[in-house]
């Protein structure tokens, strides 16, 4: 009977009762209702619930070779938020983050456009809460902004969705392409939750000001989603290889100044998409499969970057760089998990990023696409730049620290432990993960040309670091705020919409005040002339002169 | 005391890294390295395109902060 509930529903109704369960009891309750729904994952594949609803088919449930490594990682990422907001007793957090991690395994499964829509509203709806818990007014307004733009996505896939049932007939998930308009709605509603360049600033602006765990739930689930979504209906769509490149260089050089070591590593997540989405854009089997890896083995290494830094906040109290560094002293264990998230992202040999990657690179360099191959290989030395080295330098070392800190509870340690272990265990023993994912293909990342290219380029990246620093040319910490595209919504458009409506306001009040003017002279002329001695003897004759005098107004304006 | 302790490790880990990095460049005229592109076999090509890409990102990111970069508080005026 298990295996025809839809994955994540149990979680999501694990959510709701919540509430009534004993504090003591809830995260038990919660690594449960995701194991309950991991058994989802033993079921094969194929369509499993369908539901007839006014007239369209929805497909409820259906898994394939694509849905399983997305399920299992969604479901293990699940597990690690859990263990690390152990400590945590936000019950409002705790129910909007297992809503929301079971809304997305929901949508991974969804067969159809309409019911993808509903759990792609879902993840927005509970992920807001997850913005919100961050408890600051910057958390709630940076809410607000996230949930306009996330619910916009929405419904530009509602549009599309419904273009394509009026168009098509069909409504199941397929490929589409970008000469429909059903296929650019689609294609725009994926971008925004994608992150594509100028749709990205939502993520930048919220992610950070979420809570010590709620940015580690958040970092998992939406752009993965989407990931998904983009493999599943545009593999192999030209332009998603050039949006791609875009993605991975732009961000790096933003990381660089930004003084927010989340908002950094929200930066590198815009930048780790966009290796996926040039995989995508490829659309052969062996970047298809390298971009499931690369959103596999990413979850889990952004994940244990985000718990280090969200470890800092909840013992440093902060995760700005300028008023950060010497805490390798106090938070030994959170250093070391955090220099093995920041060498998996990196792609250093035996950790989990170089595994992945390779795929992705070997399938342009197959290809034959020498400047995207380029751009990526350059975004490598970013990735290194601000995940690799700015993140555990500025966070652990720098410089000396005056006041003492704790090290992080032992819940936080045991989630970056797993995560830790993950990584290093998916970089040793590639074929593990690769047996999972969509496509059967023999590779192998570990030849000794790529070793040793790869160690090149990421051990003279890290020459060159020593180089700026020693030579103070590395830029210093500075308390600032950098621009994104969210300054176009933040600033710019307040900036012209507010003295536009303004002049708008009093255009309208001029013209409201002149027509008071005008009517009040005609009241006046036509009370004179109904009491004039020529029309008294007509009874209605007051309300009769102004209508004459309007109607009269209104043919002048006519035959004018 | 403490000063020294960051300043030591630092001194160390430059040393193992230049030691490293020589060592990929000696390793590198030991076998011929198959690349997809033929002029990224030149001679630690990785290696200098690493070095150039890293610089290139910090001072073009240095540069970038004076359009980019405002106030903490900017969004709150």
């Amino acid at each position: 009977m298990i295996s025809n509930i839809i994955p994540g529903l149990i979680m999501i109704l694990t959510s709701f009762l919540l509430p009534t369960i004993p504090q003591y009891f809830r995260h038990p309750a919660m690594l449960l209702s995701v194991g309950l729904s991991a058994l989802s994952l033993f079921n094969g594949y194929g369509t499993f619930l369908e539901w007839d609803v006014l007239g369209l088919n929805l497909i409820l449930y259906q898994s394939d070779s694509l849905t399983f490594p997305f399920s299992i990682i969604f479901h293990i990422a699940a597990v690690l938020v859990i263990i690390f907001s152990w400590h945590s007793k936000n019950l409002m957090e705790h129910m909007a983050t297992l809503a929301y991690a079971g809304s997305a395994i929901g949508a991974l499964h969804a067969g159809d456009f309409f019911s993808l829509f509903i759990w792609w509203e879902a993840t927005a709806l509970t992920s807001v809460f997850i913005v919100f818990a961050g408890n600051t007014k910057a958390a709630r307004d940076a809410a607000m902004r996230y949930l306009i733009i996330q619910v916009s996505s929405g419904v530009l896939l509602l549009i599309g969705a419904c273009l394509l049932l009026y168009q098509t007939g069909n409504h199941n998930l397929t490929v589409l392409d970008l000469t429909t308009d059903f296929g650019i709605f689609i294609f725009i509603a994926f971008g925004i939750k994608a992150a594509f360049p100028f749709l990205n600033g939502w993520l930048q602006d919220s992610y950070p000001e979420s809570s010590v765990t709620g940015t580690v739930a958040l970092s998992a689930f939406t752009t993965k989603l989407a990931i998904y979504a983009l493999a599943r209906t545009f593999p192999g769509t030209d332009s998603l290889i050039w949006i791609g490149a875009i993605m991975t260089a732009f961000p790096v050089f933003f990381a660089v100044i930004e003084n927010d070591l989340r908002r950094v590593l929200s930066f590198s997540l815009n930048n780790q998409l966009g290796f996926m989405v040039v995989g995508i854009g490829i659309g052969t089997e062996l970047s298809l499969n390298g971009t499931v890896a690369h959103a596999f083995v990413h979850i889990i290494y952004k994940a244990l970057l985000f718990m280090s830094m969200g470890a800092v906040l909840y013992r440093a109290g902060t995760t700005k760089a300028s008023e950060l560094g010497g805490l390798y002293k106090y938070m030994p264990f959170t250093t070391i998990f955090c220099i093995i998230g920041a060498m998996s992202i990196s792609a250093f040999p035996l950790f989990s990023g170089f595994v992945a990657k390779s795929l992705i690179m070997s399938s342009l360099g197959g290809m034959g696409m020498v400047l995207i191959y380029f751009v990526l290989f350059f975004a490598s030395a970013g990735v290194l730049e601000h995940s690799g080295i700015k993140i555990p330098y500025f966070a652990f070392f720098a410089h000396e620290r005056k006041s003492k800190v704790k090290e992080a509870p032992i819940n936080m340690l045991i989630a970056m432990g797993i995560a830790a272990v993950l990584c290093i265990g998916i970089g040793v023993f590639p074929k593990y993960l690769y047996q999972i994912l969509p496509y059967t293909v023999e590779y192998q990342p570990y030849t000794i040309d790529h070793v040793i290219s790869q160690l090149q380029l990421l051990v003279f990246a890290i020459i060159a670091f020593l180089f700026l620093v020693k030579f103070k040319l590395y830029p210093s910490e500075i308390r600032s705020t950098v621009l994104n595209s969210d300054w176009f919504y933040r600033k710019m458009l307040p900036g012209i919409g507010k003295p536009l409506f303004k002049k708008i306001g009093l255009l309208t009040e001029l013209i409201y005040e002149n027509l008071r003017f005008f009517f009040r002279l005609i009241l006046n002329k036509s009370q004179k002339f109904s009491n004039s001695s020529y029309i008294k003897v007509t009874t209605p004759s007051f309300a009769a002169t102004i209508l004459i005098s309007i109607l009269f107004i209104m043919l002048l304006i006519v035959l004018i | 005391m403490k000063k020294n302790d960051l300043k030591s490790m630092g001194k160390s880990f430059t040393k193992y890294i230049l030691i490293i990095g020589a060592l990929l460049i000696f390793l590198d005229f030991t076998f011929h390295r198959h690349e997809y592109f033929s002029f990224a076999e030149i001679y630690g090509f990785p290696a200098f395109f690493g070095f150039i890409s890293f610089v290139f990102i910090v001072l073009l990111g240095k540069w970038l902060r004076k359009f980019l970069m405002r106030k903490e508080d900017y969004y709150d005026q």
